[in-house]
């Protein structure tokens, strides 16, 4: 129900978003030098002012406190054009996605009044502390503490955090420190936000780190020794820092899908230029099959990026503040690969031309690699996909299964008369299609087969709880081909989503639309099947037990374990 | 007996008698007959080394071209050879293979192939592959050109070579964990070489507590301060660290280690398991980790058919904290090997360690009986009433009884 019809934006939203977006563009376009930015390893400040004028630096701050007051969607959309340099993406992101949303979201209004107006112009840049050397999704292992002062009205940070973006520039820092509270009468540590200012005194920052791409944002050690933060500073309350962090963290992903499309639009652009100029065997590079794959590849991941960053923006947009982190997550691993791969493709369509320092092919692999890594790496995000899911589903399922354990016959039963009605061959049917179907009818077929993976699905799910429990949290590589197939099934629907609305209402290029679908929703089903014949119990594709067992003697040995090819025994 | 057509009929050669005749010397001659053994005792009466055992060979191919007796002379080689120290050496027994006369024993006709052509040559040649093969030496391609000239290409002796020449190879790196042919000789690395070899932990390390040396004290006598060697590894340490100071913990000694022909003794620190109502697990922080739940809160458990965790090998025999090797394995050394690892495991200042050590191979001073195992079990039980008699045992007998107990058992 929420993710039929596609979500729209009303038409004034509309006119507002392509005024907003035509000087951004041209900003863009005449006064970034990305080249430079990536040599110097440095954004030069005018740009950084460009920046702040426009806008850019608050673009989700309410207008009260001075900035833009844009819904996610319209954020999506300006993530678009700012992703076509990197390191100003970067730079912005950390600013606003994660620096300034803890405020944002947990702040009372005394701390929202003093910091956000200054941060939503741009004055005063903000960061986001959380990851230490010893610590990175394990906030057991944070080693910064923060005391409390005898007079009860400072708290004295100590630690130092790495990896920081905007490290060397940032006035304004969202830190998360261990807080000794008191819970049932024991004392235990546990994790607070504060808000820490530079003038405070006491944070010095490292050099910046030399890192293979967006070589233009500042990633630097950040040190406090003894720095009092007043007591009104802490976000949220003593000790809720970690709901403040996943929350932050949660939200902040989503416009990773737009971003990456926007940069796969523009190199789609470009590549193609390349491909119809250039001739070989007195054929342009355009009418090789295999060049024309790599261009319909990227193609269709930038409309399937583009559809489900939309979907889930619309989707938070939606009143009620909806807990869209799970579709974020799936967005943000689809995207950061996909990412990844086109570039990679559009740099294999130049050959050594896309090698060289003069095209700035080069310098969008090197950008996107850091895509799978930064904000959750995949493997992270991909556990977090699947667990939540098993949870959930755990919840629902676990009267069924006991009672199948137990071995209640009549069950047992109706559970083998439903896997024979579904293998030979009967047709599934969730209400996609039809005459109420909310799907249009040209998209059928797609729909069926979204359907019919759903429900192999949620056999699957059913039979992976049953046969594992609670502790399927061990077995990562299950888990893996849960949330890839997850990933697959909520594209399929954005995809399917967002082509229905386009032929309903009559967009342009609504058939190349649906072309892209049909394409899209045929390899993700056959993945999908493939993904859950390996689930399957015993089954000969899952090669899971030879790949522990292969991984396990490699690490024992902690090097490569076969002999030499060369070696000779006599 | 046949009539061999390449040696005189004069006079049979006999076989050396197989009878041992203790000379003054104590050296096992026979005297019987003038046998080719006595060339060997003659040629090295004191240095028995590969060139003089060549030398012997040498002699005997150029006494004679028709090289007689060349049989009794191989077989008297191969039982020489370990004395020599050659029975591992590919080139003496090219050598010795060369000793035969070529073509002479090559069936030349379908009588002679289907008949056992030269019967006492080719068990001859068997032999000698058959010692090559019990010490373990790979032969050469030199080994097979040799053999097809003396035997032909469809012999028993070449039979033999195919054979080994199949096994060889594949047995060669069977062994996971394979002792180099020479084992170091200082006391130290040896017992560091012996440590990682039982711990087997790349992350184990070894620290070298003291060094072996002799002093002399003030009233001149000699006292050899003896080696001692520790591992340790750092999930070892972690655990030793979460030792619970209310129980003891164990050293417990020495047990042997046996590296081809040679035995080292080695000694452990070791705790009894936690029994299983005092095993405290970490209650679950549902805040550990930012992004995923770690444990999932529902209230299933695993299939029975998936369950893998279950082994019925898998005992609890509590946690081994150290291992130590020293040449004298007394309270005194030991104390000394606890105070070092104390150092890096300040827990052990706080926790009653006891001494559970046996009679060790070798005489010891002020024997450490403290807890001289009234609770080990039936195993010291039964090992200590039969080691009593044996005060100062020498080595070999007192491998045997150990032996005898592994049977029993």
């Amino acid at each position: 129900a929420e993710v039929f019809p596609y979500p729209e934006i009303g038409n004034e939203e509309v006119e507002e978003i392509s005024q907003l977006v035509a000087p951004v563009e041209k900003f863009f376009n005449e006064e970034v030098d990305s080249a430079k930015i990536d040599r110097e390893a440095k954004i030069p400040p005018e740009t950084l002012n460009g920046l702040k004028e426009l806008g850019l630096f608050g673009i989700m701050v309410p207008e009260e406190y001075g900035g833009l007051g844009l819904s996610n969607t319209m954020y999506a959309r300006l993530a678009e054009i700012i992703s076509l340099d990197g390191s100003i993406a970067v730079t912005l992101a950390a600013h606003q996605a994660i620096g300034l949303k803890g405020i944002l979201i947990a702040g009372n209004e005394a701390q929202k009044q003093k910091y956000l107006p200054k941060l939503a112009s741009g004055e005063h840049i903000a960061a986001f502390c959380l990851t230490e050397p010893g610590s990175g999704s394990d906030a057991a292992s944070i080693q910064t503490r923060a005391t409390l002062s005898e007079d009860g009205k400072h708290y004295l940070i100590n630690g130092s955090k790495f990896w920081i973006s905007n490290g060397n520039m940032a006035d304004i820092m969202t830190v998360f420190a261990r807080t000794e509270v008191v819970v049932n009468g024991e004392k235990k540590d546990k994790i607070s936000a504060f808000i820490v200012e530079r003038a405070f005194g006491g944070i010095t920052s490292g050099k910046p780190e030399d890192k293979l791409g967006i070589r233009g944002s500042n990633t630097c050690e950040v040190s406090f020794d003894n720095v009092p933060v007043p007591v009104e500073n802490v976000i949220g309350e003593i000790g809720g820092g970690f709901k403040v962090a996943m929350n932050i963290l949660n939200s902040g992903r989503f416009s990773m899908g737009s971003s990456s499309a926007g940069m796969i639009k523009k190199l789609i652009e470009m590549t193609s230029e390349y491909a119809a100029t250039r001739k070989q065997f007195n054929k342009s590079l355009a009418e090789f099959g295999m060049i024309q794959e790599k261009f319909a590849l990227m193609a269709i991941n930038a409309f399937v990026m583009e559809s489900m960053a939309y979907l889930t923006a619309g989707m938070m947009d939606r009143p009620g503040l909806p807990d869209c982190s799970l579709e974020a997550a799936m967005v943000k691993v689809f995207s950061s690969e996909g990412g990844w791969i086109c570039v990679s493709e559009a740099l294999q369509v130049l050959g050594g031309l896309g090698y060289t320092k003069n095209y700035p092919y080069e310098r969008y692999v090197r950008d996107c690699r850091i895509l799978p890594i930064f904000e959750g790496t995949n493997e992270i995000l991909r556990m977090y996909i699947a667990l939540t899911g098993m949870q959930y589903a755990g919840k629902v399922l676990t009267g069924k299964i006991k009672e199948m354990k137990k071995g209640n016959i009549g069950l047992a039963l109706g559970m083998v008369g439903k896997k024979l009605r579904n293998s030979l061959g009967g047709s599934v049917d969730l209400g996609l299609t039809g005459k109420d179907g909310v799907v249009h009818p040209s998209l059928a077929e797609s729909a069926k087969k979204l359907e019919q993976n759903v429900t192999l699905f949620g056999f699957t799910v059913e039979s992976m709880l049953y046969r594992y429990g609670k502790t399927i949290v061990d077995e990562q590589l299950i888990l893996k081909r849960v949330a890839d197939v997850l990933i697959n099934l909520y594209a399929m629907t954005a995809v399917l989503s967002r082509a229905s609305r386009s032929i309903s209402i009559g967009l342009r290029n609504h058939d190349h639309e649906v072309l892209l679908t049909n394409t899209f929703c045929s390899e993700a089903f056959f993945k999908n099947n493939y993904l859950m014949a390996q689930l399957q119990k015993h089954s000969p594709e899952n090669n899971d037990a030879n790949i522990k067992k292969i991984a396990r003697e490699v690490l024992e040995n902690r090097a490569y374990v076969c002999s030499h090819p060369l070696e000779r025994t006599y | 007996v046949l009539r061999r057509f390449h040696s005189s009929p004069v006079c049979p050669k006999s076989r050396p008698v197989p009878t041992e005749f203790t000379n003054q010397d104590g050296k096992k001659r026979d005297t019987s007959l003038v046998t080719h053994d006595d060339l060997f005792e003659r040629v090295a009466q004191d240095v028995k080394t590969k060139a003089t055992f060549n030398k012997v060979v040498d002699l005997f191919i150029k006494a004679d071209v028709r090289r007689r007796g060349h049989v009794e002379f191989i077989y008297a080689a191969l039982k020489k050879m370990p004395e020599f120290g050659v029975e591992r050496d590919l080139a003496v027994y090219n050598k010795l293979l060369d000793v035969f006369p070529k073509e002479v024993f090559v069936p030349r006709n379908f009588i002679q192939r289907m008949f056992n052509h030269y019967p006492r040559q080719q068990e001859c040649g068997v032999q000698l592959l058959e010692q090559m093969e019990n010490y373990g030496v790979m032969p050469n391609i030199e080994t097979k050109v040799l053999l097809v000239q003396i035997f032909g290409e469809k012999s028993h002796p070449m039979r033999k070579y195919q054979r080994i020449m199949y096994w060889f190879p594949r047995f060669k790196h069977l062994n996971p964990f394979p002792i180099p042919k020479e084992l170091p000789e200082d006391p130290v690395d040896l017992a560091s070489f012996s440590l990682t070899r039982i711990a087997n932990d790349r992350d184990a390390k070894v620290t070298v507590y003291q060094l072996p040396c002799t002093d002399i004290t003030e009233s001149g006598e000699e006292i050899t301060i003896p080696h001692i060697v520790g591992i340790q590894s750092p999930s070892q340490i972690e655990q030793l660290a979460q030792h619970n100071p209310s129980r003891p913990v164990f050293v417990e000694g020495p047990f042997p280690l046996y590296l081809r022909k040679k035995c080292v003794y080695y000694y452990i620190l070791r705790a009894d398991p936690i029994p299983a109502d005092e095993k405290v697990e970490e209650p679950y922080d549902p805040e550990r980790c930012l992004d995923y739940p770690l444990q999932l809160d529902l209230d299933l458990d695993r299939d029975l058919g998936d369950e893998e965790s279950f082994d019925v090998e898998d005992l609890d025999e509590g946690p081994v904290f150290a291992m130590c090797m020293t040449s004298q394995g007394d309270q005194a050394t030991l104390n000394q090997w606890i105070s070092g690892l104390q150092q890096n495991n300040p827990v052990l200042g706080q926790v009653p360690t006891l001494f559970r050590l046996e009679a060790g191979p070798k005489e010891l001073q002020g024997t450490a009986e403290t807890e001289s195992g009234h609770h080990y079990g039936s195993d010291s039980a039964t090992q200590r009433e039969e080691r009593q008699p044996e005060e100062n045992p020498d080595i070999i007998t007192e491998e045997e009884p150990r032996r005898s107990q592994g049977m029993k058992l």
